[in-house]
């Protein structure tokens, strides 16, 4: 479900809640999948963001509206508001902060209240930092309660996909499902433009001084 | 061909390259689940939609890859004065079976979604990122989300000689579109100039068009193909 303002599609879009403890990497996450970026800055979401994500899968494109809640109660309010119709959620938990898996069992009995039966995934995001406060041995809440787990790295792109395609196959009950290469539509003729061709020089030559934000990280997967 | 990204097995087959060290840790952390990877423990959910199998375009079926790499590519922030990360897969130059043209193309390598789609115009210039002969930049027109924008992108690979495979592959496809690009133009030019010696108009007004036209013959040529058949002689 889109917000009243936001522009529907003619093809299935589902509304997908996305809850867990403050800075546990939600709209990290989710901004890593919109444009690629990895914002290392922290800054709490307010109130909720609902960016719309497509993917393209051998079913045809789908999307999620994603419910990208605030974390931290003092943003937060009108909790259940954000929950109903609620198709599909994530609980995003910080491996490096044990306090964010315990409440993961409030956030979950939050999220249950208002959405009965739905496919959940718990997700443990930033497995990458070395010194984790929760091991994966020490995650068990989705064995009890019935939920799909990931260990997951929103810096790495470790499983970063794996959460939306488990969501997809369980709302389409297709266990094959699978995302297909977006369709590269030609590209428009662009005219040259010699004028701007020098901005852009300038504007290159700027660039190339500048580091590259992961210089160090060697991962091409 | 259709790739499949779904199965950690095919994705790790398609990856020979990739960070040992955060690999390693990674793959240690999911062995302790003591889980396959794709183990369902959720609940038992009724599905909501019916979707039907669609066949799978990948648009690129019209075209030859004459290059096709591992790398990650990042876009410049203009406002932030830094380099972003745009995705991590594969870059490809793909030519056009029967046009000719080349674009860049550039794939996120586990939702197969685009980075980058452009053409390869004779003006791209290919520069190098100092301090570090893994990457290079460069400025396009891109239209990766279906809009036309503004880009300076970054393309690092994971060794030096597959960044120097990329950039001169590029110049050289640069080079090769820009001499039929020349030619479309020297036609294009002298069929109109031909044109404007035509009629007893103002010979003030003669000089200004003409002025004009070579400003933008390089427009005029790709809008009107059929000049390209006239004969560069005719002046």
């Amino acid at each position: 479900m889109a917000l009243p303002n936001q522009q529907t599609v003619d093809y299935p879009s589902f509304k997908l809640v996305i809850v867990g403890d403050g800075g546990t990497g939600k709209t990290t996450f989710v901004k890593r999948h919109l444009t690629g970026e990895f914002e290392k800055k922290y800054e709490p979401t307010i109130g909720v963001e609902v960016p719309p994500l497509d993917f393209f899968t051998n079913c045809g494109k789908i999307r999620f509206y994603c419910w990208d809640t605030a974390g931290q109660e003092k943003f937060g309010g009108l909790r259940d508001g954000y929950y109903i119709h609620g198709q599909c959620a994530i609980i995003m938990f910080d491996v490096t902060a044990r306090l964010t898996y315990k409440n993961v069992p409030t956030w979950h009995r939050d999220l249950c209240r208002v959405c009965e039966n739905i496919p959940i995934v718990l997700c443990g995001n930033k497995v990458d930092v070395k010194n984790r406060q929760v091991k994966a041995k020490q995650v068990t809440f989705h064995r009890k309660k019935n939920l799909q787990y990931y260990e997951i790295s929103a810096k790495s792109n470790y499983n970063f996909e794996k959460p939306f395609l488990y969501l997809a196959r369980k709302l389409a009950g297709d266990p094959n499902l699978h995302f297909v290469e977006t369709p590269a539509l030609a590209p428009p003729e662009v005219p040259i433009d010699l004028a701007a061709q020098a901005q852009h020089e300038a504007e290159l030559a700027a660039a190339a001084s500048q580091p590259l934000p992961d210089d160090d990280d060697d991962a091409f997967e | 061909k259709i790739k499949l990204a779904t199965t950690s097995s095919s994705s790790v087959a398609s990856e020979p390259e990739h960070n040992t060290k955060s690999r390693e840790l990674e793959e240690e952390n999911a062995t302790k689940t003591g889980a396959a990877d794709d183990e369902d423990t959720g609940a038992q959910v009724a599905p909501i939609v019916k979707l039907e199998e669609v066949p799978v375009t990948t648009g690129e079926e019209d075209e030859d890859a004459i290059l096709d790499l591992k790398a990650k590519l990042y876009r410049f922030d203009k406002e932030g004065n830094q380099w972003k990360e745009r995705g991590v897969g594969t870059v490809k130059l793909l030519k056009h079976k029967e046009s000719g043209k080349v674009r860049l193309v550039f794939r996120q390598s586990k939702t197969l979604k685009i980075c980058a789609n452009h053409l390869v115009l004779p003006t791209i210039n290919v520069q190098e990122h100092h301090g570090n002969d893994k990457s290079c930049l460069w400025h396009a027109a891109d239209s990766a989300d279906g809009e036309l924008k503004d880009e300076l992108f970054c393309i690092r690979f994971p060794s030096v000689e597959n960044c120097k495979t990329f950039k001169e592959t590029v110049e050289e496809v640069a080079e090769s579109q820009g001499k039929k690009e020349e030619s479309k133009d020297a036609a294009d030019a002298a069929g109109l100039l031909e044109k404007l010696s035509v009629g007893d108009g103002k010979t003030e007004e003669k000089e200004k068009q003409a002025k004009e036209v070579s400003q933008t013959v390089a427009d005029k040529a790709k809008e009107d193909g059929e000049k390209e058949d006239e004969p560069a002689s005719s002046t």
